[in-house]
């Protein structure tokens, strides 16, 4: 580089210099090395006209052939061109391999804006939930899939679970949508046919409730001739005690299949509980009773009511619930124990506890409790009887009431089962009063 | 107003006030859209307590009618909008009236399923009934899909869609005369499908009127008692003059 403006400068001395030899031969010096000056300056001048001229067309010409100074820019700038010409090309492929693979993906992708107004989204998206190509860009999306739970879902702030709907265009899918806010408030609308989930889903709730059904006719009928060969006198002694255990598997199998009918019937019923004014305290008293008339019972039971308030909901679906909680406590206290139920409220909601001094649930088995048929300690529960559905129906009762089952135990202390009901819950006893007044 | 150019006003709150109002019936269109497909389920499954929820809920259609109703006479008396914003505002105001008429037909549908819901089903399982409340679904639905997009040729290919309706309603008429005939003791069943088939019809009706409202606020110009072929001529040449 050094090499080439050196050139250019003793280029620039040698024509001054020539001028001057002129000048010195022929004339006044100044005016020839002025001359020899405006010389330099044109060509120079012509060379930057060629040289913008070019960087004007570039598309068009090639470039000049310059020499010297003017040749290493002109190569500089093509070098330039080219890489910038190359990243641009890496970028643009790159870009197109990205919309073409979200607009491959199984799923249906929709780009919300802030405004909740459609951005961008894929040829799924647009088939699942009939989104037209250009118009639907700039509209809201509320405004096209009207459905109000998605409205609703929409506007709220729980995004961590997806919401199922049924399509306005193809009534017979369902989809899946799940909103995935990112930087700038703008957020990703995911969009999945989950027809085939539901309809095995269904399938599988069908198939329980037929089952249990069906189980339960011949059932009856081997019961019957059961309780009337253990009444029969005339029966070899020899044989009692096998219809005796015969007898109580038999009712055993029946518990089973009532739970079982019980907790389909729950499951199949959608949305929430209905809202019917049921008053908690005087069902608890009343399993209080029942409770201190059972024959296998542990010493204390007792009963704590600190509010006299009772819930809007489902009056059957409550008292299997609070039952079940109840005898699961009883079940694992042994007779010198006590169960303590316990009715109260706060600021946050009701909650009905059911304490018991028992044997206590190892710490790694609480999560899964409320599974269908899961067994803390298979050889002792067995025995004890329950149909190992008790917890999965308090479970799904509270949920259709909003609420949740909470657990908390100590290793041969005993446990604490907690049912917690949403204020909007609670029927006050104040407005009960006022009605009756 | 060719599209949804509701952007060019000075005074932001007024555009944010007609997008709002906006909103608000396209919501209500969504409720009512559930309220018709929930009565037609509750007719094919022989749902009575669905039927009944539908019958329970078309109090809130009212109340939605009546606040949009109020928040349009807000923007009427406070903003005083003229031209295309008017266009808007006028049509917004009828558009929900016969949204409001929709949800009492549906209210209907859904008392008369859960009626229906005791009695012995038909055989066929109200297939006709079904495919007809579909197309009628069908139609609401583009009919606000429509209003939300500001497309007036869609509207116009739903407003012709209300004749197929009309037909169907016609045939399953006669089917409903014929099974009479042949056997009376279906008198009582035939009559109420007949109810419900005419206020699918009268839906149908409803929804080729909320398109004319969409045509009206797009081109500003009033399509009733126009036979849509004239329209569509109109539509096409303000479609020409707009692109030329």
């Amino acid at each position: 580089m050094v090499a080439m403006w050196t050139f250019a400068l003793a280029r620039l001395a040698g024509i001054l210099l020539l001028g001057l030899c002129v000048g010195l031969l022929v004339g006044p010096v100044w005016l020839w090395i002025l001359a020899a000056a405006c010389l330099y300056l044109g060509w120079q001048l012509l060379t930057l006209y060629r040289l913008d001229r070019w960087l004007r067309l570039r598309s068009q010409i090639d470039p000049p052939v310059l020499g010297g100074i003017w040749g290493d820019i002109v190569a500089q700038v093509v070098r330039l061109h080219r890489r910038k010409q190359f990243h641009k090309q890496r970028l643009v492929q790159l870009f197109r391999e990205l919309r073409r693979s979200t607009a491959a993906l199984p799923d249906g992708v929709i780009i919300l804006s802030p405004q909740r107004e459609i951005v961008w989204f894929n040829r799924q998206a647009a088939r699942l939930l009939g989104l037209k190509r250009p118009v639907d860009v700039g509209l809201r999306i509320d405004n096209l899939i009207r459905s109000p739970e998605f409205v609703l879902y929409l506007h709220g702030d729980d995004y961590a679970m997806p919401l199922v709907i049924r399509p306005p265009v193809q009534l017979d899918l369902y989809l899946a949508l799940q909103l995935v806010p990112y930087g700038g408030g703008q957020s990703l609308l995911l969009v999945r046919d989950v027809t085939r989930q539901m309809r095995l889903e269904a399938m599988r709730k069908d198939f329980v409730a037929n089952a249990s059904h069906e189980l339960r006719t011949p059932l009856t009928v081997i019961s019957g001739y059961l309780d009337t060969l253990a009444d029969d006198a005339t029966i070899d002694p020899a044989w009692s005690g096998p219809i005796k255990d015969m007898r109580a598997q038999a009712h055993r199998m029946n518990a089973i299949i009532a739970d079982l009918l019980v907790l389909s019937r729950l499951e199949s019923t959608d949305g929430e509980a209905p809202r019917d004014a049921i008053d908690v305290p005087s069902m608890l008293e009343r399993m209080h009773r029942d409770a201190l008339a059972s024959a296998e019972r542990p010493r204390q039971v007792l009963l704590e009511l600190e509010s006299e308030d009772g819930l809007f909901g489902s009056g059957h679906e409550l008292e299997s619930a609070f039952t079940n909680v109840l005898v699961n406590g009883m079940k694992y206290t042994p007779a010198e124990g006590t169960v303590r139920m316990r009715w109260w409220m706060d600021a946050e909601g009701a909650y009905f506890s059911v304490i018991d001094s028992g044997i206590g649930i190892p710490p790694e088995h609480i999560p899964r409790l409320t599974e269908r048929f899961y067994r803390v300690d298979a050889g002792r529960s067995r025995g004890q009887g329950g149909s190992g559905l008790g917890l999965a129906i308090v479970k799904h009762a509270l949920q259709r009431h909003g609420g949740w089952l909470d657990v908390q135990s100590t290793e041969g202390k005993g446990s604490t089962f907690t049912c917690h009901f949403p204020r909007a819950r609670i029927w006050q006893q104040t407005v009960r009063a006022a009605e009756s007044a | 107003m060719e599209t949804a150019d509701l952007t060019h006003h000075i005074s932001r709150r007024f555009n944010e006030d007609l997008e709002k109002v906006r909103n608000q019936v396209l919501q209500m269109g969504g409720f009512v859209e559930q309220q018709l497909h929930k009565a037609i389920t509750a007719l094919v499954e022989g749902d009575s307590r669905l039927g009944e929820s539908v019958a329970t809920d078309d109090y809130k259609v009212n109340g939605m009618e009546v606040s949009i109703d109020e928040e349009c006479s807000r923007i009427l008396a406070i903003r005083a909008p003229a031209a295309g914003d008017l266009r808007v505002i006028v049509a917004i105001i009828k558009t929900i009236t016969d949204l409001e008429r929709i949800g009492d037909e549906g209210e209907k549908i859904g008392y008369i399923a859960s009626r229906l819901a005791t009695m012995e089903r038909p055989a066929d399982k109200y297939r006709e009934v079904k495919h007809l409340g579909r197309q009628v679904a069908q139609m609401v639905h583009d009919a606000l899909d429509a209003f939300a997009r500001m497309d007036s040729q869609a509207a116009l290919k739903t407003a012709r869609e209300d004749k197929m309706v009309d037909e169907e309603y016609e045939s399953i008429h006669r089917q409903c005369i014929t099974f009479m005939m042949e056997d009376p003791r279906t008198i009582r069943r035939a009559l109420e499908i007949m109810w419900i088939v005419r206020a699918l019809e009268r839906i149908g009706d409803h929804a080729k009127n909320i398109c004319e409202y969409v045509i009206y606020m797009v081109h500003g110009k009033d399509i009733r008692h126009t036979s849509l072929e004239d329209v569509a001529k109109q539509i096409d040449a303000a479609h020409a003059s707009s692109r030329g």
